[in-house]
């Protein structure tokens, strides 16, 4: 395929209108609760052909978001500018799934390139919410979100169209609709799981992530995963790893769970309760402390003082990082491309990228990258970016300062005397946000949105970890007093992933949750 | 070629402070009285790797089919990553050794962004906040100036673009693309366009004396850009303002590009003008240098750390370590050969046929004729071997116009049949028959070997060389009476009969006493 690309930049003369025409995407307006109008899945896959057969993974499942490469199979970034990209290879964790014999059962839908908190940000329009737990018959059927960016995966999991799903978590973007979705969902320690094949939009926070039904499944998915890829030049060598991997395991150890967790030490961030934090989160994310409490959990209040700075750092990195990721989707090689309506406009290249870029590259992808590319100027970057990764720096060093277990990436950390083993707080600001149809232009918004930064400030709970690189799982902690799911997040120090899929285990074990997926499925047939 | 695109405006800033470069005084020339001239210059080579510097793809030569050597990664395609290729990382650290230059343990690679049909991700990375070696200098054997080196970078090397004429298709070619370069910067120390011209030379053979680039400036691995500057003479360290003058891609274009600019320069400052600082390119045909754009027109590259490539982290013992396995520099070869009783000449020779010699990838050094000679002279005499390689070897080749690279006689070939000769078990005359031998059937079969199939070993028993003589005296009755009456000269006509029906086994003296004692 690649040795035929004589590239042509050809000029022709174009419609867009045309095309315009053919592209928005529209969504049933039947009820969000029929499996296929959750527009969960965007691509579904029926036969396996390359999956290894009675693999240890054969009865998980899976789903794989659009974002992640998967080989002849259409990997759109839910971005017009990759409507029709197959990638010629499979990602390093889908290869790894396949050898693990899990069955891929389609892609999930996502915010475009992973840039959204709402899954609104897509072609083929929002993943919707399945989780709404107050289910009696003839009731109103409330349109939600599923949460972004990993929307799809998270809505594919909660409506029992699969066991387990890819994400990836840039920002929160697994951790976020995990919780509103009612769903487990892990963004591992940064280097642990390979990149490869990840289409990046930032790729020094990038992380694939695994959503489940259960902490269970997304252990087994985590296993399966977590080796190291010498394809990916960011993937944390072996030895680190297994350092990482001692120090947790003797934390762990010293809390063995069932009867007693007495000697586990659970850190409460002061920082993570902002006043945008809805009131019908903290009944749920209580009811889990007093629950680890009572179990002979210590619990502890801790300070990361620099959480404040951390959303403004993410935004300018992270927008930065897609600028310049972004820059190769010009129409030459792959994907989209527009041609320009009138050829006497154009003196250079950039005048044909243009028409591509403006047409392929949705509004929230457009605004990041204008973002990012001013926060590299020559006259910002010392201001911006430098000053971002300034912050970056103290947010980690705010997270090493809590921790017991030492960070075996920074030379310099030590692990305070009475550090805590993990930290808990709520995964989100409020619950899944109800959506309406805005029947004139056949898209969906925010119910009662003034203002686009609104979706950002949810971020607020979720970036500092992605800045750190440090390991965080969103787990289901029952519903607010609107009857939807509410999660809490545990995060841990890096390469601490196994401790803090044990602590969700506990939690889970707590609220029962494998049954409540369960439960609203029955209610649901 | 776009892979330098007016960097050194603000790169070179800082070797341009006029409180840094006092090192050199102006030199005066007739061709501009009154002014002196500065020159620094930007070299991009292209490292010899097998594969290229991110990605397992090899590296192409010009008679590469377009498009036969890209990967997904040098086309960007998403979720692509890069991975550092160590040779290339090889070659760098032998290239800044043999400059002088300190290895940065710590160096890391940056984002250089712009958008051009053969640049795919919209990015080149290269080294622009931390170069992995800094502060070296380049001897000039000629004029013994030292020429600073500021920096050298690793980075890679762009994809091509050709536009036809007056067409509106551009067709890219990626085989390039992701190629891995050396940029060698060099302080404005140099004073005259000849200087710059001895100064890409010795680069050159630097770079090709420890195998890290071909240095073809022809076939595009080595491409300069130079920055210019003129000043009063009697006013020493007050630099004019410079232009660069990019992609000269022959020594003559440049020694050319610099001297018009100079005078250019001149006649802007003569009016009473200023020199504007700018990017200048260079028209060939007409001699010229021409705006390209002005220093406002400067695009913002936006560079940033890669956030995929983690820093470059050299250890002292890795540096030492290839430090001891350095192939000679050209200077150290001379003087060693000189030592072993060559000729000038000869280590002439030897090094000239060097300097063109293909370069192997990965630094593997090419079977070089300095390299061949050394392998035949283990054991042997020096200067016999250096004349068999220079007066027989090479004047065959040239007579069959081949070049070294084309030679397909093994030093283990010649060493047999310059031991065959010196053991006198063949003359020279068969030694020369044998050289021919091997070089029109190309056979690798030892000279000792031939020289029985041949039937040309030297006749080492009594009755052999007996029978010719006896034949020749037969065969020429009046010239062997003219010997038996005292006429000695007539002799060699006997002799020349016994080589020919010996066809060359005899040995010429043991036929000569032989000769004399049959017939007196």
């Amino acid at each position: 395929m690649l040795r035929q690309q004589v590239v042509r930049c050809r000029l022709i003369q174009r419609s867009r209108k045309a095309l315009l025409k053919n592209c928005y995407a529209t969504v049933s307006q039947t009820s969000p609760r029929e499996k296929d109008t959750l527009n969960a899945l965007v691509y579904r896959v029926n036969s396996a052909t390359d999956t290894v057969e009675n693999g240890p993974l054969k009865d998980v499942r899976v789903a794989v978001k659009d974002n992640i490469c998967t080989a002849g199979i259409p990997t759109t970034c839910s971005s017009r500018i990759l409507e029709t990209f197959k990638p010629p290879y499979d990602a390093t964790v889908v290869k790894l799934l396949r050898e693990a014999g899990a069955p891929i059962v389609g892609k999930a839908n996502c915010d475009e390139f992973g840039m959204g908190s709402l899954n609104l940000w897509s072609i083929h329009g929002p993943a919707l919410n399945p989780s709404q737990y107050d289910k009696s018959p003839g009731s109103e059927v409330e349109l939600r979100s599923a949460g972004g960016s990993s929307g799809g995966s998270a809505a594919a999991v909660a409506a029992g169209l699969c066991d387990a799903a890819l994400g990836t978590d840039t920002g929160g973007s697994v951790r976020l609709p995990a919780s509103y979705c009612g769903v487990v969902g892990l963004k591992p320690s940064y280097g642990v799981l390979s990149r490869w094949g990840v289409v990046s939009y930032a790729d020094s926070l990038d992380c694939v992530g695994i959503l489940g039904k259960s902490v269970g499944h997304v252990q087994r998915v985590f296993q399966t995963l977590n080796k190291f890829d010498d394809k990916d030049p960011t993937a944390v060598h072996p030895d680190a790893r297994k350092q990482a991997g001692f120090l947790c395991q003797e934390r762990v150890n010293a809390w063995p769970g069932d009867a007693t967790l007495s000697n586990l030490r659970v850190g409460v961030p002061q920082e993570y309760f902002p006043t945008e934090l809805s009131t019908a989160i903290l009944q749920p994310y209580r009811n889990v402390l007093r629950s680890l409490a009572k179990r002979g959990a210590q619990i502890i209040p801790v300070s990361l003082p620099s959480t404040h700075y951390a959303l403004s750092a993410y935004y300018v990195i992270a927008s930065a990082e897609a600028s310049s990721n972004l820059a190769r989707y010009d129409g030459i090689e792959f994907g989209l491309r527009v041609d320009p309506d009138n050829m006497n406009h154009v003196n250079q290249a950039g005048d044909i990228y243009a028409q591509t870029r403006t047409f392929g590259f949705g509004e929230e992808v457009q605004r990041r990258i204008l973002l990012g590319t001013y926060a590299l100027t020559a006259d910002a970057f010392d201001n911006y970016f430098l000053q971002a990764q300034r912050v970056r720096r103290l947010v980690r060093a705010d997270f090493d300062n809590v921790f017991s277990a030492r960070n075996v990436l920074s030379s310099t950390s030590s692990a305070p005397e009475c550090g805590v083993d993990i930290l808990l707080h709520p995964s989100a600001i409020r619950t899944a946000p109800p959506l309406v149809h805005d029947a004139e232009r056949d898209v969906y918004k925010l119910k009662g949105s003034k203002d686009d930064l609104d979706a950002y400030l949810q971020d607020v709970l979720t970036v500092p970890a992605s800045l750190a690189g440090l390991p965080a799982m969103s787990v289901p902690a029952g519903v607010g007093e609107d009857k939807w799911p509410v999660g809490v997040s545990i995060v841990g120090q890096w390469g601490c992933d196994e401790a803090v899929l044990k602590v969700g285990e506990e939690i889970e074990k707590i609220i029962g949750n494998g049954e409540a997926i369960e439960d609203r499925h029955e209610m649901r047939k | 070629m776009l892979a330098s695109r007016g960097r050194a405006i603000f790169k070179l800033t800082p070797c341009y402070s006029r409180y840094v470069h006092q090192s050199r005084d102006p030199i005066p020339d007739k061709r501009w009285p009154g002014w002196a001239v500065v020159v620094g210059i930007e070299v991009h080579a292209q490292i010899k790797s097998r594969e290229k510097l991110f990605s397992d793809t090899w590296t192409s030569t010009l008679s590469q089919e377009p498009n036969t050597r890209v990967s997904a990664y040098d086309a960007a395609f998403p979720g692509t990553l890069p991975r550092l290729n160590p040779k290339c990382v090889e070659l760098g650290v032998r290239t800044a050794l043999a400059l002088g230059a300190k290895v940065q343990h710590r160096s890391a690679f940056d984002r250089k962004h712009y958008f051009y049909p053969d640049l795919p991700s919209g990015y080149q990375i290269t080294q622009h906040y931390a170069p992995f070696a800094t502060n070296g200098t380049l001897r000039l054997p000629k004029s013994a100036v030292e020429v600073r080196i500021t920096q050298i970078q690793l980075e890679q090397d762009t994809g091509k673009s050709t536009s036809e004429a007056h067409g509106s298709t551009t067709y890219i070619d990626l085989n390039r693309a992701g190629t891995g370069l050396m940029e060698i910067v060099s302080e404005p120390d140099m004073r005259s366009p000849e200087e710059a011209a001895e100064y890409v030379r010795a680069l050159q053979s630097v770079l090709r004396s420890v195998g890290s680039s071909d240095g073809n400036m022809e076939q595009g691995s080595l491409r300069c850009d130079v920055n210019v500057s003129v000043h009063k003479l009697d006013k020493p360290g007050e630099f004019g303002t410079r232009c660069e003058i990019k992609n000269l891609n022959t020594i003559k274009g440049m020694t050319v590009a610099i001297t018009s600019e100079v005078l250019r320069q001149i006649q802007v400052l003569e009016n009473g003008n200023k020199v504007a600082q700018e990017t200048r390119g260079f028209d060939e045909d007409r001699a010229e240098t021409y705006t390209l754009r002005s220093k406002e027109d400067a695009p913002d590259y936006r560079y940033m750390p890669d956030p995929n490539l983690p820093p470059l982290l050299l250890k002292e013992d890795y540096v030492s370590n290839i430090r001891s396995h350095m192939p000679d520099l050209p200077g150290p070869i001379q003087a060693r050969l000189l030592n072993m009783g060559l000729t000038q000449r000869d280590t002439e020779v030897l090094m000239a046929i060097d300097s063109g010699r293909e370069v192997g990838y990965d630094g593997a050094l090419g079977q070089g004729a300095v390299a061949y000679f050394d392998t035949v002279a283990q054991g042997r005499d020096p200067k016999v071997v250096v004349n068999w390689i220079t007066h027989e070897l090479l004047g065959q080749l040239s007579h069959r116009q081949e070049t070294f690279t084309q030679n397909p006689m093994t030093a283990a070939q010649m060493g047999d049949l310059v031991d065959l000769v010196q053991s006198k078990r063949i003359t020279g005359t068969s030694g020369k028959l044998i050289l021919r031998h091997i070089l029109e059937h190309k056979t690798t079969t030892m000279p000792s070997q031939l020289a029985q199939e041949l039937l040309l070993l030297a006749a080492q028993n009594d009755d052999s060389l007996k029978q010719w003589c006896n034949e020749a005296i037969e065969a020429l009755p009046s010239e062997a009476q003219k010997v038996r009456e005292g006429n000695e000269r007539t002799l060699n006509r006997i002799l020349g009969h016994v080589m020919k029906i010996s066809r060359g086994r005899a040995n010429p003296e043991s036929a000569k006493t032989m000769l004399l004692s049959i017939l007196k």
